[in-house]
């Protein structure tokens, strides 16, 4: 009742622009409550990650080692259980590819390439890493980057068709889409925030927290004409910008956490296979 | 003799690196603030450097003086490790946009994945110890 009187009252206004202005308002409001209610749910949230990660898996296999592959998923479970999102079903993948990358996949799924292990020193160099990757999924960057994105490219209805059926040719597009970013890289910001996070997890778990500076150091070195950094770079912020950002936000915990392990030995034995 | 010949043959800790330092700042002593200054090093000064020890980096100028700076200082130029013709394999764009879904690896995967207790006992065989560490105000 009181909607139609305030209706009604908008109608009578002599301003014509005001009654625009007022009504486009509303509309406005309509269309955020619609869209808030497609919101992907934590259960389509991990759907939608299987169906990612196994297009990644397409496009390269895992390393066929046993033991590596356990060993890096020791270190991200363990870095994942001091999260917010502990209880996902997190899996850590090492992918057989001579570049230096690595991906966040929805749901709890992470990925990190062959190329990128060679590089490391040390098993506090791979938990920097990987902290960087899960800080991506605590704060849905690619899952909030593919609703907004979907929002455009599939109507209303298609969108929860893709939500809700796995062998929907709208799911097919949902899940190009959502791969297709791992080309196009994030906002920058993400990525930034990304390493932020990662220096705190990686500290929660023990490790020194120099790991991911470590890291972006190696890659900074590289020569950015070099094809096996040539995706990388293109998809994320210089590592001297992302280095000056850490310096200036972060050197506090990173030198109050500088002390912790790094565990070379280990990493040399149980990495073996990606060197 | 021999002496000599391994140290030909394994040069000591690499000073292969060169970098630049991106601010003026002092070369310490020791990798520590409260450290004894060696040298007063110029921003964009020429280094060559080695290992890291927490947030130092052990560097060597070009007059010889040795010592520690902050890592977070440190650029590393030259040359790179470009290697022309790694290409064709694995994860460019064009593999990942284009990729099939590999049903049989990510069910491998999941067969590596670590329960939350195994990976818990994975942390105490190496001494890492959980601490509470506060995220970074916004």
């Amino acid at each position: 009742m009181r909607v139609l009187f305030l209706l009604l009252a908008l109608v009578l206004t002599p301003a014509h622009a005001q009654f625009n202005l007022n009504l486009d308002r509303i509309l406005d409001t309509v269309k955020n409550v619609s869209k808030a209610t497609k919101e992907i749910d934590e259960k389509e949230e991990i759907a939608i990650g299987r169906d990612m990660a196994a297009r990644l898996l397409g496009a390269a296999p895992l390393v066929a080692d046993a033991r590596l592959q356990r060993y890096v998923n020791n270190v991200g479970r363990w870095l994942a259980s001091q999260t917010e999102r502990a209880e996902l079903p997190w899996q850590f993948g090492v992918l057989d590819a001579p570049q230096l990358n690595a991906f966040a996949v929805p749901g709890g799924t992470i990925f990190v390439t062959r190329g990128l292990v060679a590089k490391m020193r040390n098993e506090a160099e791979l938990a920097g890493v990987l902290s960087h990757e899960i800080a991506h999924v605590l704060k849905k960057h690619h899952l909030k980057a593919i609703q907004k994105g979907a929002q455009v490219s599939l109507a209303g209805d298609a969108f929860s068709t893709a939500l809700n059926d796995s062998r929907s040719e709208a799911r097919a597009k949902l899940i190009s889409f959502g791969t297709e970013m791992y080309s196009r890289g994030l906002d920058k910001s993400d990525e930034l925030e990304a390493d932020r996070l990662g220096v705190v997890i990686a500290a929660r778990g023990g490790y020194d927290a120099y790991g991911l500076p470590a890291v972006l150091q190696t890659l900074q070195a590289m020569n950015a004409e070099d094809s096996a950094v040539a995706l990388m770079f293109k998809t994320h912020p210089a590592p001297a910008e992302r280095l000056d950002a850490l310096a200036d936000k972060m050197q506090p915990t990173l030198d109050a956490y500088s002390g912790q392990p790094q565990l070379p030995e280990r990493f040399t034995v149980e990495a073996k296979a990606a060197k | 003799m021999r002496f000599l010949i391994l140290l030909l043959l394994f040069p000591l800790p690499g000073w292969a690196e060169p970098a630049v330092v991106i601010r003026a700042t002092e070369l310490k002593k020791e990798p520590a603030t409260d450290a004894a200054t060696v040298a007063e090093l110029a921003e964009n000064a020429a280094l060559d450097a080695g290992e890291r020890k927490g947030g130092w980096t052990r560097v060597k100028t070009p007059g010889g003086a040795e010592g520690w700076v902050k890592m977070l200082l440190l650029r590393y130029g030259g040359p790179g490790t470009a290697k022309a013709g790694d290409t064709g394999l694995g994860l460019d764009a064009e593999q990942i946009n284009n990729a099939q879904p590999n049903a049989a690896e990510l069910s491998k995967m999941a067969s590596f994945a670590a329960t939350k207790e195994a990976s818990s006992g994975f942390a105490k065989r190496a001494k890492l110890q959980a601490r509470p560490v506060d995220y970074p105000t916004p």
